[in-house]
């Protein structure tokens, strides 16, 4: 009877454990497509078998719980990863709009325009054409015109890349709130984790823990490190604590030279943030670094040919026989007075042509000789050491390489990404077709249990009635 | 062996950019153009502002090249009168100075001269689109005038020394003008109004001082020799310039060539290219919906 009694005990053990086991699995068939999920296996575990006279007898099974599939390693380095791809991401579509900024001109009369490097040699042809009669009003109103197209395509690009500085600027604002919104949720799930299992794997908390991470390495660089208890702490790439088990440290923004840097406390982790990762990292790279590099070159550029070409008309004599003073000077452009910013305020501030002095000092108004002299100066090096369309064509070629450098980056990095991401769903996705056969083989299992718990029934019943006829079935 | 149950989202990824490369290559089929941003050729978009800037600037001496030859076609014509004036000058003076001549056919001959020093004033005083070009750098005002306060009378000068010139893309310095002072008045015996002043002088009381006479038509016969120089110099422009210009068409047809070969789409790669990637689309559509196909799921089995 006592062995009928526990084989019955073992079978009823049997049937809640596949009941349970169909739970695992119907748990992650129902879950086969929430974003962050790892798919849970059920543990079976054998019962302790009982000693009886020196002979062990087994207990049957019962089913302990689920264990979700993860392998951390490959879940950090999957991180790792998102945040090389959030990066060159994000600094690969600001610098596609930086170099949109200038297009390649094929050379046809329509695609002129715009164009800086057109400019830059029609304003200095407009005074080699000039040469020809240096009396000649219209050529005079040439030049102006040509100065007036050059100034305004620099100033229009500077402006446009000022702009587009604002743009990533408000960008990156928003970046903050949902950093700390991530990082407070990690520490309040920390707290749960290492109060619950701290020794194991925490299941769908662990999952939730995950997810957020995954979300928080899309926006900015991050190191994980484990702590006891099943505990995390997390920094940013170079160091600044951020979340360390239940406290997290909340970062927050302010105005530093016209734009916004990211402080955690009183430190300004800015600097750290941009060569960090993520895709916030790849925003102040293109802020702080590929748009100012880009103003920089403008500004370079608008600096050089305003004042040379100022100097050179207040060396000569004009229409009017008049010569520029320090007290009131016949420029042409505006004088800038810093390179940077110079860009930006390009502009034609003569507006009679009769002030262009072509003839050289003291001579006849018939003379071209200071035409020809500030004709020679786009081919003088007079930008930084190279000539206007040189420096232009140079700009031009770095700005184009930094696109496509970043650009292949980006291909690389992702095509490893998703690299990762087939290994790590491999191991960790919900496959149907495996739930559908475990569902299958549990099935089974049970039916066969129920099968052996009818037999032992039947059994039962013949024990009960000890041989009589039956009064009991 | 456990497989990756989101593959599909891979070949959906890999669709995408079989798509957007489809797009480049059909918006370069119909552009002409291969390079629609720096990045796709940082090299080439760099060479191509400096083949831009060559062109356009051989392009702006071509057109100023022809402006300026009008001009100087204006100098070399007057220049020419101017020396068929002096021939006929020289002519009277020598007929007046063979001793054949009585005082009032001297006269006339004086009269003559000086008609044609007033004909030889308004060369002088010639002018292109209201500048005067032998004028140096003074070309507002007309540069000789003649005052009879003196007996020669004396032709002076205005203008300046100041002598233009045109640059070409290569640096070659074309002069463009000669100075009036230098061809009207070059010093001692080279000044084609002192000679044709003392002419005037010579023959304007009906008795001709031979020996003066004489010296005065050697010198006018010098001068004549100096304007034809100047003259020279005027035609060596024009040749300069005419050479220049098909120099630098020339060089400007090449450096055409070499831009529109950088730019232009290489329309048989582009094809053959878009056709691969319309293919690749078309066999990854298929896929995707036969592996998102139902049938293919175990539990549709079950």
């Amino acid at each position: 009877m006592g062995t009928i009694n526990s084989a019955f005990s073992i079978i009823q053990q049997a049937l809640d454990a596949n009941q349970q086991a169909l739970n695992v699995v119907a748990n992650n068939v129902a879950n086969a497509n929430t974003p962050g999920y790892t798919r849970e296996t059920p543990d079976w575990q054998e019962n302790q078998p009982l000693n009886q006279n020196g002979n062990l007898i087994g207990q049957g099974a019962s089913e302990t719980g689920a264990t979700s599939q993860r392998d951390r390693v490959l879940m950090t380095r999957l991180d790792q990863q998102q945040q090389l791809v959030s990066s060159s991401g994000s600094r690969l579509t600001s610098l596609n709009t930086l170099q949109a900024l200038f297009t390649v001109d094929s050379g046809s009369t329509s695609s002129k325009a715009g164009d800086i490097g057109s400019d830059i040699t029609s304003f200095f042809n407009s005074f080699s054409k000039l040469e020809a009669t240096a009396t000649d009003n219209s050529l005079r109103q040439g030049v102006l015109s040509a100065a007036g197209t050059l100034a305004g395509d620099i100033s229009n690009a500077a402006a446009s890349l000022n702009e587009q500085r604002s743009a990533l600027d408000q960008e990156t604002t928003g970046v903050a709130g949902q950093v700390n919104s991530l990082t407070s949720d990690i520490s309040k799930l920390n707290v749960q984790i290492q109060s619950t299992s701290p020794s194991g794997d925490a299941g769908t908390l662990e999952d939730q823990r995950q997810l957020d991470i995954t979300n928080l390495s899309k926006l900015i660089g991050i190191n994980q490190i484990t702590t006891e208890n099943n505990g995390l702490a997390i920094t940013t790439t170079s160091g600044q604590l951020l979340v360390s088990n239940g406290t997290s440290y909340t970062m927050s923004t302010g105005q530093v030279g016209g734009v916004t840097d990211f402080f955690v406390g009183n430190t300004d982790i800015t600097s750290q943030l941009t060569t960090g990762g993520g895709s916030l990292g790849g925003y102040l790279t293109a802020r702080d670094q590929d748009i100012p590099n880009a103003l920089n070159s403008l500004d370079q550029l608008a600096y050089s040919i305003s004042t040379t070409v100022n100097q050179q008309n207040n060396a000569g004599t004009d229409l009017k026989g008049n010569t520029g003073t320090a007290a009131s000077p016949l420029n042409i452009f505006s004088q800038p007075t810093t390179v940077a910013g110079s860009a930006a305020s390009m502009s034609v501030v003569m507006t009679d042509p009769n002030q262009i002095a072509a003839a050289g000092l003291g001579n006849g108004t018939g003379d071209n000789s200071n035409a020809v002299m500030m004709a020679e100066l786009g081919s003088k090096e007079i930008v930084n050491g190279q000539t206007p369309t040189n420096y232009y064509s140079n700009f031009v070629t770095t700005l184009g390489s930094t696109v496509s450098d970043v650009q292949t980056d980006n291909t690389a990095q992702t095509a490893s990404l998703t690299q990762l991401q087939t290994q790590s769903d491999t191991l960790s996705g919900v496959n149907l077709n495996d739930e559908a056969s475990s569902l299958s083989t549990l099935e089974r299992s049970y039916q066969a249990a129920s099968k052996v718990f009818s037999i032992l029934n039947t059994v039962m019943a013949s024990i009960l009635n000890l041989g009589e006829q039956t009064t009991v079935s | 062996m456990r497989v990756d149950p989101n593959y599909v989202t891979n070949l959906v990824s890999s669709l995408n950019q079989a798509q957007a490369n489809e797009q480049q290559l059909e918006s370069e089929l119909s552009s002409g153009v291969s390079i629609t941003s720096l990045s796709q050729n940082p090299t080439g978009s760099g060479e191509n502002v400096l083949l831009l800037n060559q062109i356009q600037q051989d392009d702006s001496f071509t057109q100023s090249a022809s402006l300026v030859s009008g001009q100087l076609q204006v100098a070399d014509s007057a220049l020419g009168s101017v020396v068929s004036q002096l021939t006929q000058a020289i002519s009277l003076a020598t007929s007046a100075n063979n001793g054949t001549m009585n005082a009032s056919d001297v006269k006339s001959v004086g009269n003559q001269i000086s008609g044609i020093l007033n004909e030889v004033t308004s060369l002088a005083n010639s002018s292109y689109q209201g500048q005067y070009i032998f004028a140096g750098g003074h070309t507002s005002t007309a540069p000789f005038s003649t005052s009879t306060a003196t007996s020669p009378a004396v032709t002076s000068y205005n203008g300046d020394q100041n002598v233009n010139y045109l640059e070409s893309p290569n640096g070659q310095k074309i002069q463009l003008n000669v100075s009036g002072s230098d061809i009207f008045l070059g010093s001692g015996s080279n000044s084609v109004f002192g000679a044709l002043n003392s002419l005037i002088a010579d023959y304007s009381s009906g008795t001709v001082n031979t020996a003066q006479a004489v010296q005065d038509t050697q010198a006018l016969n010098t001068a004549l020799n100096y304007v034809s120089q100047n003259r020279v110099t005027i035609d060596n422009s024009m040749t300069q310039i005419t050479a220049s210009s098909e120099a630098v068409t020339n060089v400007q047809t090449q450096l055409t060539t070499a831009q529109t070969n950088l730019l232009q789409t290489d329309y048989t790669t582009a094809s053959t290219q878009l056709s691969l990637s319309k293919t690749q689309q078309t066999a990854l559509i298929s896929l995707i919906s036969q592996l998102n196909n139902a049938s293919q799921d175990l539990f549709s089995k079950l």
